[in-house]
């Protein structure tokens, strides 16, 4: 049998095979044009693509008339929010980037601090926060050429400041990971209080890209814990909660969204007690997102529970963890990291989703787009190519930073594992 | 049956556990005594892992009595988890925590259930794990270590919580030849120093070295006990006769 103990060296890892680095010309030779039938399909598909691009090139940069969106730009963004109460908007996206960017650079230090001191792996790769933001700073850029303001400029260059010295400040202070996102919470609900507070700008003002952020980042910090305990409810030992939780993912799962909403809108009315003031449409609209979206976590998230091994639950039982303890430190966050790309795909989806609320009256951003067609200047001159790209440019900015925040997720918890 | 004199750690009295309609214990009758170590083996499926995940409640016994350290297990939440605080396990494919780096696999526990503030819970931890010697490797997760290191971490975190008693449900199992010595040499300094063990293997080897009685089971029932001289040697039964002749 076996050898003496001294396999108690560190295990070396694992050297990375050679990268293979072809010339281009090379490349192309081998990729490309490996074949006949390679350099027809490359010859064909790289014509196509060719004249799409300049198709789009062209309409984008020589015919459209993009000064619909120049003359609506602030239209797009606040919709009807009051004109000279805009500072508070500027004001809430100061707080906003203040404690977004105190967070990451009290995390990033905390992490650093750990890997450091060996009680952490290094990250795999270092990105830049520039290339991080790269999808932010594409919307803002395209945001400000169409602004084509000094003033937004200034403002917005100002907030961008606020943001990189509170990052430096984050850094030199270094909170553990939990109270980073704890003092981005705080800030998101300050800024909230910077644009309703003090005879701020109530609901029914919302609207354009600040109603489609608001819904989206509201509908996702808000249905995530909802769909967690759903998830876990439907697993529940007690007959009773699992019934709960079970008809109410399928009822949801099974209505559409729109039908959702609309129920949201109109009924909740009715079931509240007379005597009770009727939540704001926009509160209404974020019950239905929410409701809605639940269920989906909810079923995500119980994909992941069922991934995790009964022998992780059983270690911890042997150890005396009492069953709260087992989920929370155990189970949830094995569950959770396995299933963040279906998450992610169901935020993004909530993200666009929040265009639906349309129907019910709001006007976000796809409202505008859509409704600043009918402006007497613009009326009937088949405009809504323009108000559209400009829309599907937005939320594209969006989603895509997200997906790759996720991916960027995916590999740091992924440290050390598999 | 003998009477409770103070020194009985364990003892399972005519226990019976049915899977649906499968008996997998037949009215197990077993003491352990403090500072024994017990070796069961048998054939698979003889209901040796079942019947040490009845001492901690990892199953429910459905007939006879499991008294653990004078605490007579029951349904009640309570009884279980003092049982649990004082019986650790060891299990067949190590089941450490993946998120967790090695150290806090081994802090867990100490900082939850016990309540010991971090330095505490981290030096006794690193203890722990220059006892399985392997401190070195705090840092890292599991899955970035072979595993026999892994196991002598699973046995370095249920150590951790102090138990009176451990279990070792197939050690030794899963893992490589070359690795199995390096985690039976940390199981023998265990008994040596005194612990109170139950260990299902069928490293005959370590048993002859460790044991102070066999237990050979088949079939969901006791078949014999004995001190590992007489049973590797002069075994009463035949079915005994007939497992040692194919393992040994």
């Amino acid at each position: 049998m076996a050898t003496r103990v001294d396999t108690l060296e560190p295990v070396p890892l694992p050297e990375p095979p050679p990268e293979r680095r072809l010339p281009p010309r090379e490349w192309a030779r081998e990729n490309l044009f490996g074949s006949w039938f390679d350099t027809l399909l490359t010859i064909v598909f790289g014509l196509l693509a060719a004249w799409l691009l300049y198709r789009l090139g062209r309409f984008a940069f020589v015919d459209a008339r993009w000064e619909i969106i120049e003359r609506n730009l602030t239209n797009l963004m606040v919709s009807r929010f009051p004109r000279d109460e805009l500072w508070r908007v500027w004001a809430a996206l100061v707080v906003l980037a203040a404690s977004l960017g105190f967070g990451v650079g009290t995390t990033a230090a905390a992490r650093r601090r750990e890997v450091e001191e060996g009680r952490a792996a290094a990250a795999p790769e270092r990105v830049s926060a520039l290339r991080r933001a790269g999808p932010a700073l594409l919307l803002v850029a395209a945001l400000l050429w169409f602004a084509q303001s000094f003033q937004a400029t200034v403002l917005t260059v100002a907030v961008a400041a606020v943001g990189a010295g509170a990052y430096f400040l984050g850094r030199r202070v270094a909170l553990r990971g939990t109270r980073g996102a704890l003092v981005v919470l705080a800030g998101i609900v300050l800024a909230f209080g910077f644009v309703m507070a003090f005879d701020g700008v109530g609901w029914e003002d919302w609207g354009g890209f600040m109603l489609t952020v608001f819904l989206a980042v509201g509908g996702i910090l808000l249905a995530f814990p909802f769909g967690v305990l759903l998830a876990l409810g439907r697993r529940s030992t007690f007959p009773a909660v699992r019934a709960v939780c079970v008809a109410y993912i399928e009822l949801f799962r099974g209505v559409p969204l729109i039908a959702v909403l609309f129920m949201g809108a109109f009924m909740i009315g009715f079931l509240l007690p007379q005597g009770v003031d009727r939540p704001s449409l926009v509160t209404r609209a974020l019950i239905g997102l929410v409701l809605f979206t639940a269920a989906y976590v909810a079923e995500i998230v119980r994909g992941g529970l069922q991934g995790v091994p009964a022998g992780q639950v059983e270690a911890a039982q042997a150890l005396g963890l009492s069953p709260v303890r087992i989920t929370t430190r155990i189970v949830l966050p094995q569950a959770l990291r396995n299933v963040i790309p279906g998450l992610v795909g169901q935020f993004i989806s909530l993200f666009k989703d929040t265009s639906l609320v349309a129907i019910i009256g709001l006007t976000e951003l796809l409202g505008v787009s859509r409704n600043i067609t009918a402006q007497p200047d613009f009326l009937a001159q088949g405009l809504i190519v323009e108000t559209l790209l400009f829309a599907a440019f937005v939320y594209w900015t969006g989603a895509y930073w997200m997906s790759r925040e996720s991916q960027r997720l995916e590999r740091r918890l992924g440290v050390g594992e598999r | 049956m003998s009477v409770q004199n103070g020194k009985r750690m364990i003892e399972l009295v005519e226990v019976s556990k049915w899977f649906g309609d499968f008996q997998a214990l037949k009215g197990v009758d077993l003491s352990v005594d403090r500072q024994e170590v017990v070796v069961v083996c048998g054939p698979s499926g003889s209901g040796k892992s079942t019947m040490i995940r009845c001492i901690n409640r990892l199953e429910k016994h459905d007939r006879g009595r499991i008294v653990v350290d004078g605490i007579e297990l029951s349904d009640d939440l309570r009884k279980i988890q003092e049982i649990r605080r004082e019986v650790g396990m060891v299990f067949q494919q190590f089941n450490l925590f993946p998120h967790l780096t090695v150290l806090e696999n081994v802090t867990l526990a100490p900082r939850q259930v016990r309540h010991w503030n971090k330095a505490k819970a981290n030096e006794k931890a690193m203890e722990h794990l220059r006892r399985v010697r392997i401190p070195e490797q705090a840092h890292k997760y599991p899955l970035q270590l072979s595993g026999g290191q892994q196991q002598r971490v699973a046995i370095a975190r249920a150590l951790a919580m102090e138990p009176k008693i451990m279990l070792f449900d197939e050690p030794t199992s899963a893992l490589d030849p070359e690795m199995i010595k390096e985690v039976l040499d940390v199981m023998e300094e265990l008994a040596e120093s005194g612990m109170t063990m139950i260990v299902v293997t069928h490293e005959m080897g370590f048993a002859r070295a460790v044991a102070n009685r066999m237990v050979f089971m088949a079939d969901g029932e006791i078949v014999e006990v004995g001190p590992p001289e007489h049973f590797f040697t002069n075994p009463r039964e035949e079915r005994t006769k007939q497992f040692l002749a194919q393992i040994l």
